[in-house]
Formats: structure tokens, C-alpha cells, sequence
């Protein structure tokens, strides 16, 4: 065969190097690329089926798709997880084996999780395949055995993610972005799935898997008629609730750079992610525009800017990528790869250069060619496989989209200009406000502070949850409080800062309390008096909202909701533990329970830790180890609604008559946050007590 | 955690590949050597141009480990006519998307490109095949980036290291003693000449085979062929060629005696001088001698144990037999008796290891067939408080029941459905018939199996499947890995 084809070489000189090969081919006509449509109808049960038919090979996919929105599961989340993991374990009519078997056995492929069910077969077995999933998605009865057989998986599982930097760092990223309350910020620990059991699953279940407001998504070798055919046989019969459609709140943003450490020992890598979330849905006009921008600055492509920068120019990495997930129920930013533990920090300053730079100026004509191009391209590969033209009929119906959305997007794409893409880079990305979650080798962490815009790093273990360093303390509780009062009062020893607080009698305090949600600011009084009155009014625009008097025995407390409620027993003792100018200093007579904690690091600085508990409510201060001032306090209470953290930091102190007394907070209770600042402290002036009644 | 195994698995299980329907394809040999295989389809607008290069990790020298997949990631770094960083560029620009991976017994580039770019994959695959060109720069760069996708692949991926483990005591002679990510040690210790010698020997025409699929033309698709890849020199003729353009006036006289001038780069195998002419006809005709090892029949010598400690949180083992090489008939039987173990849910080993007896999180095997040898493998993490002995008693209960009894009816017609399914879906994208024809006319010299490898499979018995599990399964000879937890300063973190 060699020899005749050397033969013929020899007849065809024609075959030389009579060509220059420095010329580049040039493109030939565009092709022409065809979307069809896809059918869309409703069932009696209020099922949207979507249909994409294609009768390339002898196969059929169905998935079933719910409609709710994800809802936060607090002390249960991963339930909606476990639930997915169960759908397949057992119905009415199947076990778990029998299931299994008969999938198998047509070389189906079944599968589900929290809020789908997907087969696929060949058309000859289409009737046993949907048999089985309809069983599954309306049948499912959860076997307590079987329920027991995955709660012991996932225990296994969440082991196992210990050792898996890539689940560690998403966990992270989750509690970064999105606050607690918000599906998206909820980690499944061992608590929350100790807390799940069978009536739960069962629960959510009913609740979930229902057709009002569902999808049966339908690709493959499958006419109209046979699916309405289908639909009525296998899906009719399907009863439930309607559909929970709500709007749930936006992300968690950040005031600087925030540093989040997660300790792999032995990690030979730093997994990088630099995060923010982002106030955008998948239907708005600069979704798109969005998507361009990140293919750019670190999309798909090797030639964006992350990867030539930190792959191809600095050789930090096997690659570095950027992405921009947008979704009906929460949107975030994300960048980041995998880097070797000596250059993490450089990793990360590259990576904040270039989020910044691409919100600074313009992007390059040519990128933005390219990546035009490039996505162009991307979107005719896409339509390749059967699903594409499905799934982008279910995107235009949850979305809003217009109906030829994706007909037209190869113009969308290309109308876009660099004004467009500053204009969301700008109006979405906050390169002063990133989440930098680095999970990796301990050697790493000295480096990373720099990044961090209050010099603190919080260190998260495997599933976001906070971890706390103490150090024992050198000092007694005793010792810290006589050191706090010497430098409130400035005084060298006790027997002169006892002298100098029994000079002050009275005290008034105005301050004027700020909130991002609220237009207008609060005014706040405080009075205190020597004779053991406390009393504070709160009003908004010349509106009394809020009040409080005790006179050191009894009193009340008012609100616009609640109206006057007398103090109880509980109030009363916890009021007498908390008097005083420096309630400190009377702790050891008043029945407060105190003690030392230890050392630790707060909002960058390093602080004693006082644990108090005066009966109503558990508390944590935190007073400088350098100066003795208190910089921050967590108080923990238990209310009806469930536990209430409120977080105060302290951030300067003024001076009055020779004491000093905190003039700067911030006061967060949940998602609200208050700024405070103290406008006035009047010491020893009359005060009339009657006026705060 | 799955995200783990699964990618443990496709990196591991490679394609099996059986034909949806007819593929009709064309395919012939240049005079310079190189296979060409076309298949035309017209559904999507899309072109998928490849090469494969019979060139993997078992080609390397036993001090030079890891060259083959180095080189795959210095062949990005531009040509003559390409300068650093534009090879990627030209094909995203235009629409593409382009890769490449390394194994023990290959390496394969491919482009993905709009139908009407066809030209310009051509080109680009040619230019690499001709006079790809490397700077210092662009080696320094990529020994770094190849270091980082050996830590972030196998260093920092919890299991990850087993396949190097298990392979390095499967194979004392053999090359596939080291694996495709090789020693980092040695590719620091690459010099010039390994680069210069590496692709004079192996990146030649006769030792590839480009492969084409999608929405061509094939007589436009051909002339294409023709201009760009049928003009590479044959034999050594390609390395004088290279060195031309490479070599000074007087390091080209004297390596080969004939004035450089002699040779115009425009018409460079029909130069005019007589002298010239003879040295391009004799290196023409002087067949490069490409270095292969031969198939091993080397097997552990008894029950090799061992325990490696890891970075991860549970226990977990693996256990290895020799199986032959990819090509060998019982390759079939053994694919067939490893779906009777591990295929779907309804498997024999995740029915018992995971669900019923619950001492494992993940179990399955797998029959890792490679050109000169192949392995199964039996890997399984242990569930918590689990112990390793246990899960390798339930492994052994499986091989001797598969060994000992006829695998039942209703298994044995489930398994030939799965394979009917897995038969019609395959190759439905234009990429995965590129891949599979070069494939299969590489390792197994017919093409054609694409169409035909199913008959294989639907001719195995229960029988059959039973006689490999006997023979191949061998409880006196194979490898059995215990991965354990290292020690770690983790405990005070555990706590909180």
C-alpha cells in the first residue's frame, strides 16, 4: 500500500511546497445557524410542557421540573438534598431493588434531585421508562431504612469533605455572599442533618413535587400527539398543592475586602475565590452584557484576561477563571483557581488587579471581538446536542425572556459596545468589596491580612462556620476590670478613679442612630443618675418610637407596637446587674456572672474576652489588650422568635470631665445594621427625670 | 465527594465507544505517511479537525518522565508562521475552541471550529505538525503551569495519587510503571536537545493520523489536505526541513554536507542543484525509526499490599489485577463481567458494598484496557467507622461468585441492553467520531469498528464471562492499596 502511494507521489509533482504557508486561510461564507422552535403547551394540572423534537436517533429524554422557590431551611438545611437523594429509593408500587432493576434493565438512565426527575431511554422502552418516573415523582414513599441508609451516607459524605478544597471553598463562598435566612448562604452540617427525619422529607416532598407551576421538559425521537398522549396517561393523575413562588432577598455586600481562611492541612495549594454577589436576574437587559464582560476578564476562553495573565504570563497556575452565575433567586461574581502556596498572595493581588482594572477603562476592541466571536461560535457548538433548543424554550418561559430571544441572540451579542460592558462592570462588580476566600495550608495565612480591609481574617472551618482562636488569658476577670475602669477614668489607681466616678451625679447622652434602609436618621437620649435612675427615649422625625425608665427598683418599657409593659423580676435583676457609669466595676456586689474567656482576635485587634450572663442575657466583651477600652460586644438573647445576636463595635472614644465614654458604634441585629454616633454627653447637669417617664 | 469519584471515573474509563448508526467515513495515507479519516454529516454547522499523535507516556524515556504531556502543552506555544499566545487566540477569534490530552499511548489536539474555518484548523494542526516553535519563555512558562496541574490533579485531590501508586507496582519493566503527569524532578532537568529530539522523532507525519468530522465537503476538505499536509516532507526529509529553517548556512553544510543556499524554502523537495536533490530523495526515503515498547506480560508477582498515607478524612482501597491489552478478545467478556459488577445501581457491588451491607460510600470497579496492557480495578471508600477488611471481604465474596457461577439470565440480558443503549447514544457528537475513528484505527488498524465493535460485545456468553472472571481475577496475584488518613494537626478543629 506504501509503495503505491510513493509510486503515485512521484507522478503528482504538483505536490511541493509551491505555496507560502506564512498565508492564513481566510473564512469562507458564514453558515447559516437554524433555532427551531419548540412546542410549548399546559396540562389540566397546570404542567408547562416544553417539546423539542428531533428524530436523530431512536431516544427520548423527559425531565420533570418544579416550579417553587427554593426556600431557607435553617435548623434543617441539606433537607431539600436528602430529599433529592431519596426520590429514587422506593415508591407505592416499587422497592428500592425493583426500581433499580427495571431501570437497569432497559438501559435507562433515571435520576433526581431536589426539585427534579430526569429519564432517558430508547423510544422501544419509552413506556416502562416513563412508568417508572412518574412512579417516582408522585409515588416516592421513603423508606424509613432507606432514609437511615442516606443520613449515614451524608454523614460519610460531609467526612469526606474535610478533605475536598473545592467543596470547602463553595461552602464558603455560600455563607459569604448570602446572608443566613437565604437559601443560598446554608451549609448542611452534622447538626442540621442530626435534625432530619423522615416526616420532614415527607414534608417537603408534598410540598415541592407537585404540577401546578412545574415543567416537563420533553427532547427526542417523540411527536406532539404521543406527548399529549403521555401526558394524560402518566401525568394526569398528579395531584398537589400549588407552586410557592416568592421573591427572596438579595446577597450580603460587604464594606471592604473581607478575608476568609479554611485550614486544609497538608494542602500543597491555595483554592482562591474572590466573590461578591450581585443584584441581577437572568431575564434583565444587562445579563448578557454581564456575560460578555466575564468571558473577557475570565471566561472559557484561554485568551482572557485572567488566564493570559496568571496562567500564560506568571505561570501561577493551571488556570484561572472567572464566572458569573445569575439566577432567578440570588446572583454572584466568582473568580479564582488553584495556586501553588507560595504565590497566593501574588495570585490574589493579580486577581483584584484585573476585577478593578475592568471597571476602571474600557475593554480593547479586539477582546471584545474575540470574545464576541468566541461566544458566537460557543452558541452554534451548543446547538449540537438535542437539549439545547429545550432548555432554552424553559429559559424563556421561567425568565420573561422575548419569545425569539434566542433567535436573535447572535445580533444581541453583537450589538454590544465597550460603553455597554463599563456601564455593568460599574454598575455590578465592587472590586473594594470582595469576599477573598482562600482554603488551604496554614504557612499561607500570615500573607493574606494585607488584603484584608480591617486587618482580621475570619477563619471558617469546613462548612463556613465561624472558628474562634482563644489563647488563655494572662489576667483574672478581677484584674480586667480594674484595668478597664483605670483607663476610662484615666486614673492610676482604684482608690482615684472611685473618687473621681462618685464626683458625677447625673449624665445625658444624645445620639443619633443611621440605618442604609431608613431615609431619616433616629435621635436617642440616655440618662443616668447617681441615684440609681436609667431611663432612654428613641424618636424618629419628633416621634417617640421607643422607651425605657427604671428607677432601680421597678419601671417599664413602651414601644409604638406593644404599648407600656412593666419591667418583669427577670428585667429587674438583670437592670440592677448592668447599673452603674462602669457597670464593670460593680459587677462583684450586683450577682453578675462573669468570667475570663481568653484571647482573642477581634476586628483586628487583639482583646480580652469577658463572658458576662446577668440572667436575661449572655454577652461577650471585648476590651483591647493594649489599651483596655472595650471595642465590641456580642450579646445573645433567647426571645420567642428564637436566639437574637446583637453585635456592637466600638470605634472611638471622646472624653468628659476626665472619663471617657464610647462615641462611635455600630449596632447589628440580624440583617439591620445601625450606625450611632454620640452628638452630646452632658455630666452633672440637672436632670429632670420626670420628662423620661 | 461524588464530584471526587466521578472524576476519578471518566478520568479512568476513558471512552468506550460503540457506533449509533452507520458512520460513513472516507480514509487514506498521504505519501508522507499520514493517516487521513473524514466523516461528512450536515446537521450542525460545526467542524471538528484532529490529530493524533501515537506518541504517549510509555514512549518516554524512563529519566525524562512526564515529556509527552509537557510537549502536548509546548505544542500550543506557536511556529514559524505563529507567534506565543496566538495559536489559541486565531482559533477563539474565529469561533473554535480547541484542546488536547496526553495518555500513556497517545496524544490528541483538536479543534472544534464554525464549517466555514475548516481551512484555518487545517492550517493550524499543520503548522504544528511542520515547525511548531518554543521559546525559552514559553518553556519556563509551561513547566510551571504543567507543576500546578500536577498539584491541583493529583497532589491536593484527595485518592488522586492511587493510579500512580497502583501503577508503579503493577509494572516493574514495562513504562507503564510511570503515568502520563510523569516526574516533575525530570522535566526540570530537560535539556534543549530533549525538546529538538522529542519532536524529530515523534511528531511526524508517519506517525500521526488526522482526523476529521462535521460539516465538510469532502473533495473541498481533501484539496485542503493536500496543500497544506501533504506538503510536510517525508522520512527524515522533514527533520532536514526543519533544520533548514532552524540551523545556520554553516551548521547546515556541515551536518549535512549540502550548501543551505542549495534549497529555496518555496520549493523546498524539488530544489535544482543535483546534490540537493539526492539528499532529498535518500532522507526522503529514510523511514524515521520510532521507539515503541512491546506488550508486557509481566503480572505482580503474588499479593503485593501496601498503605499509603493521604490528606483525606476516610480509608479507602484499592485493589488491581492484570488484565490484557485493549485489543485482546477477552477484552469483551471482561468489559461485560465489569458491568455485571458495576454498572448502574441495580450492580452487583452497590447493591451489596453500598446499600445492603452499607460499609462503604462509593464502591465500583472498573477495566482499564491500555495498547500494550490493561487493569481492573476495585476501588471503594470506606463509610464512616467502617473498616477496610471488611469492604475487601465483600470484594472477594463478588470475585468468587463471578468466578464460580454463571451470571444470571435476567443480568445477562440487562447488560446487552445497556450496551444496545450505549451503542445508539455514542458518537453523537462530531468531536467524539473524530476521536473514535483515529482510535480505532491506531489501536485496533480498522476504522470500521465504529460501525461493528457492538457484534463484539452481543457474541459474548455467559460463559465467556464467567472463564474471564476465572482467569483474569486472580486472588494469588494482584495489588491491594489501603489509602489511610496522615496524621494531621486537625484535631482541635474537629472540636469546635
Amino acid at each position: 500500500m506504501k509503495a503505491y502511494f510513493f509510486a503515485i507521489a512521484l507522478l503528482l509533482p504538483a505536490i511541493s511546497f509551491a505555496q507560502d504557508r506564512s498565508i492564513r486561510p481566510q473564512a469562507k461564507a458564514a453558515p447559516t445557524i437554524n433555532i427551531e422552535d419548540s412546542e410549548v403547551f399546559k396540562s389540566d394540572n397546570g404542567i408547562t410542557i416544553i417539546l423539542s423534537e428531533n428524530h436523530k436517533l431512536p431516544r427520548v429524554s423527559f425531565n420533570a421540573v418544579m416550579g417553587s422557590t427554593p426556600e431557607a431551611e435553617g435548623s434543617l438545611a441539606g433537607l431539600s438534598e436528602i430529599t433529592g437523594s431519596l426520590i429514587l429509593s422506593g415508591t407505592d408500587k416499587r422497592t428500592k431493588d425493583e426500581l433499580d432493576n427495571e431501570k437497569d434493565y432497559i438501559g435507562a438512565s433515571l435520576s433526581a434531585d431536589h426539585n427534579s426527575v430526569y429519564m432517558s431511554c430508547l423510544t422501544k422502552h419509552l413506556e416502562t421508562g416513563l412508568s417508572l418516573m412518574s412512579d417516582a415523582l408522585m409515588n416516592a414513599n421513603f423508606p424509613q431504612e432507606e432514609v437511615d441508609r442516606i443520613i449515614k451516607q451524608n454523614e460519610s459524605a460531609l467526612i469526606s469533605a474535610k478533605s475536598d478544597a473545592g467543596t470547602m471553598a463553595a461552602n464558603a463562598r455560600s455563607v459569604a455572599n448570602f446572608p443566613k435566612g437565604h437559601p443560598y448562604g446554608e451549609v448542611m452540617t452534622e447538626e442540621t442533618l442530626a435534625n432530619i427525619n423522615r416526616d420532614a422529607i415527607v414534608e417537603y416532598y408534598k410540598k415541592t413535587f407537585t404540577p401546578e407551576g412545574s415543567y416537563l421538559v420533553v427532547v427526542g425521537d417523540i411527536t406532539k400527539e404521543e406527548v399529549k398522549a403521555i401526558v394524560e396517561k402518566y401525568f394526569a393523575s398528579w395531584q398537589g398543592p400549588a407552586s410557592n413562588k416568592v421573591e427572596l432577598g438579595s446577597g450580603q455586600f460587604n464594606k471592604g475586602n473581607r478575608v476568609i481562611f479554611v485550614k486544609k492541612p497538608g494542602a500543597v495549594q491555595s483554592v482562591i475565590s474572590v466573590t461578591f454577589p450581585m443584584n441581577v436576574k437572568p431575564g434583565d437587559p444587562d445579563y448578557l452584557k454581564l456575560t460578555v464582560l466575564n468571558e473577557i476578564l475570565g471566561g472559557g476562553v484561554f485568551g482572557s484576561r485572567l488566564m493570559q495573565n496568571l496562567r500564560e504570563d506568571k505561570a501561577y497556575t493551571y488556570g484561572c477563571r472567572s464566572s458569573v452565575r445569575i439566577t432567578e433567586n440570588g446572583s454572584y461574581f466568582a473568580a479564582g483557581g488553584n495556586f501553588r502556596n507560595e504565590v497566593t498572595d501574588s495570585a490574589i493581588t493579580e486577581i483584584l488587579y484585573e476585577i478593578e482594572q475592568i471597571t476602571d477603562d474600557y475593554v480593547k476592541d479586539a477582546e471584545l471581538n474575540l470574545t464576541k466571536s468566541s461566544m458566537a461560535g460557543g452558541f452554534a457548538r451548543s446547538l449540537e446536542r438535542p437539549s439545547t433548543v429545550a432548555r432554552f424554550a424553559l429559559n424563556i418561559i421561567k425568565n420573561d425572556l422575548p419569545k425569539d430571544y434566542y433567535q436573535t441572540y447572535l445580533k444581541q451579542l453583537e450589538a454590544i459596545t465597550k460603553d455597554d460592558l463599563l456601564m455593568v462592570a460599574q454598575k455590578y462588580f465592587t472590586p473594594k468589596n470582595c469576599n477573598i476566600i482562600v482554603v488551604g495550608n496554614e504557612e499561607v495565612i500570615d500573607r493574606l491580612k494585607q488584603f484584608d480591609a480591617d486587618g482580621e481574617i475570619e477563619k471558617l472551618d469546613a462548612f463556613g462556620r465561624a472558628i474562634k482562636e482563644t489563647i488563655p488569658a494572662d489576667i483574672t476577670a478581677d484584674q480586667l476590670i480594674e484595668k478597664h475602669v483605670l483607663a476610662m477614668t484615666q486614673m492610676p489607681n482604684m482608690k482615684k478613679a472611685k473618687k473621681a466616678l462618685k464626683k458625677i451625679k447625673t449624665m445625658k447622652q444624645t445620639m443619633e442612630m443611621t440605618m442604609a434602609q431608613m431615609p431619616f436618621p433616629m435621635k436617642s437620649t440616655r440618662i443616668w443618675t447617681a441615684a440609681g435612675v436609667q431611663a432612654e427615649k428613641m424618636e424618629a422625625q419628633g416621634m417617640k418610637i421607643q422607651s425605657s425608665y427604671f428607677d432601680g427598683n421597678a419601671g417599664y418599657s413602651s414601644n409604638m407596637q406593644t404599648g407600656k409593659k412593666e419591667l418583669t423580676e427577670e428585667e429587674i435583676s438583670a437592670k440592677k446587674k448592668t447599673a452603674g457609669l462602669i457597670p464593670e466595676l460593680n459587677y462583684a456586689e450586683t450577682g453578675m456572672e462573669y468570667e475570663i474567656i481568653g484571647i482573642e482576635m477581634k476586628n483586628g485587634v487583639e482583646c480580652y474576652v469577658m463572658k458576662t450572663n446577668d440572667g436575661e442575657s449572655e454577652s461577650y466583651d471585648y476590651y483591647s489588650k493594649e489599651d483596655f477600652k472595650k471595642v465590641a460586644v456580642l450579646s445573645i438573647s433567647q426571645t420567642e422568635e428564637g436566639t437574637q445576636e446583637v453585635s456592637t463595635t466600638i470605634s472611638n472614644y471622646m472624653e468628659s470631665n476626665g472619663i471617657l465614654f464610647p462615641s462611635e458604634m455600630n449596632i447589628s441585629v440580624g440583617q439591620a445594621a445601625f450606625d450611632v454616633k454620640v452628638t452630646s454627653i452632658e455630666l452633672n447637669a440637672k436632670i429632670d427625670t420626670a420628662l423620661y417617664k | 465527594m461524588k464530584q471526587i469519584t466521578l472524576a476519578v471515573l471518566s478520568l479512568l474509563l476513558g471512552s468506550t465507544a460503540f457506533a449509533q448508526r452507520k458512520i460513513d467515513y472516507v480514509e487514506y495515507d498521504l505519501p508522507n505517511g499520514l493517516h487521513v479519516i473524514l466523516h461528512e454529516e450536515h446537521a450542525t454547522p460545526i467542524v471538528a479537525v484532529s490529530v493524533l499523535y501515537h506518541v504517549g507516556s510509555k514512549n518516554e524515556n524512563p529519566d525524562r518522565t512526564g515529556f509527552a504531556h509537557f510537549f502536548e502543552h509546548l505544542l500550543f506555544e506557536g511556529s514559524a508562521n505563529i507567534d506565543r499566545g496566538e495559536y489559541s487566540e486565531l482559533v477563539e477569534k474565529n469561533g473554535g475552541t480547541l484542546n488536547a490530552n496526553t495518555s500513556q499511548d497517545r496524544t490528541f489536539y483538536y479543534e472544534i471550529l464554525p464549517s466555514n474555518q475548516l481551512e484555518l484548523g487545517i492550517w493550524l494542526e499543520s503548522e504544528r505538525m511542520l515547525h511548531a516553535r518554543v521559546d525559552s519563555i514559553g518553556i519556563e512558562t509551561q513547566r510551571s503551569v504543567v507543576k500546578e496541574e500536577k498539584r491541583q490533579r493529583v497532589d491536593n485531590q484527595p485518592y488522586a495519587s492511587f493510579i500512580t501508586e497502583t501503577f508503579m507496582r503493577m509494572f516493574k519493566e514495562h513504562p507503564y510503571n510511570w503515568v502520563p503527569i510523569g516526574s516533575m524532578d525530570h522535566l526540570d532537568a530537560a535539556q534543549e536537545a530533549d525538546y529538538v529530539n522529542f519532536y524529530r522523532t515523534f511528531y511526524v507525519p508517519a506517525n500521526a493520523t488526522l482526523s476529521i468530522a462535521g460539516d465538510i465537503d469532502v473533495e473541498e476538505t481533501k484539496k485542503w489536505i493536500d496543500k497544506y499536509f501533504a506538503t510536510i516532507p517525508k522520512g527524515e526529509a522533514i527533520n532536514l526541513y526543519r533544520d533548514y529553517e532552524n540551523l545556520t548556512a554553516e551548521e547546515f553544510s556541515a551536518k549535512y554536507g549540502v550548501e543551505k543556499s542549495n534549497f529555496k524554502k518555496e520549493s523546498f523537495t524539488t530544489p535544482t542543484d543535483a546534490k540537493a536533490k539526492a539528499l532529498i530523495k535518500k532522507l526522503s526515503n529514510t523511514a524515521i525509526d520510532i521507539p515503541r515498547p512491546k506488550k508486557t506480560d509481566e503480572r505482580p508477582d503474588g499479593v503485593i499490599q501496601d498503605v499509603v498515607y493521604d490528606n483525606i478524612q476516610l480509608p479507602a482501597i484499592f485493589m488491581s489485577y492484570r488484565f490484557p491489552d485493549q485489543t485482546h478478545e477477552d477484552m469483551y467478556a471482561l468489559q461485560m463481567m465489569n458491568d455485571v459488577l458495576s454498572g448502574g445501581s441495580s450492580s452487583r457491588i452497590n447493591k451489596n458494598l453500598v446499600e445492603k451491607q452499607q460499609i462503604a460510600q462509593f464502591a465500583f470497579s472498573f477495566a482499564y484496557g491500555l495498547e500494550d496492557a490493561g487493569m481492573g480495578i476495585f476501588a471503594a471508600i470506606a463509610a464512616k467507622d467502617q473498616s477496610l477488611e471488611d469492604i475487601q471481604k465483600a470484594f472477594d465474596e463478588q470475585i468468587e461468585r463471578i468466578s464460580n457461577e454463571l451470571i444470571t439470565q435476567e443480568e445477562f440480558e440487562k447488560i446487552r441492553n445497556q450496551y444496545e443503549n450505549n451503542f445508539i447514544s455514542s458518537n453523537s457528537t462530531i468531536a467524539g467520531i473524530a476521536e473514535n475513528l483515529a482510535d480505532y484505527h491506531v489501536y485496533y488498524g480498522d476504522a470500521d469498528l465504529v460501525n461493528t465493535e457492538l457484534q463484539k460485545y452481543l457474541s459474548v456468553t455467559r460463559e465467556d464471562i464467567q472463564r474471564v472472571a476465572k482467569k483474569y481475577l486472580t486472588q494469588d496475584s494482584r495489588i491491594i492499596l489501603h489509602y489511610l488518613p496522615k496524621e494531621s494537626d486537625d484535631s482541635e478543629q474537629d472540636k469546635n
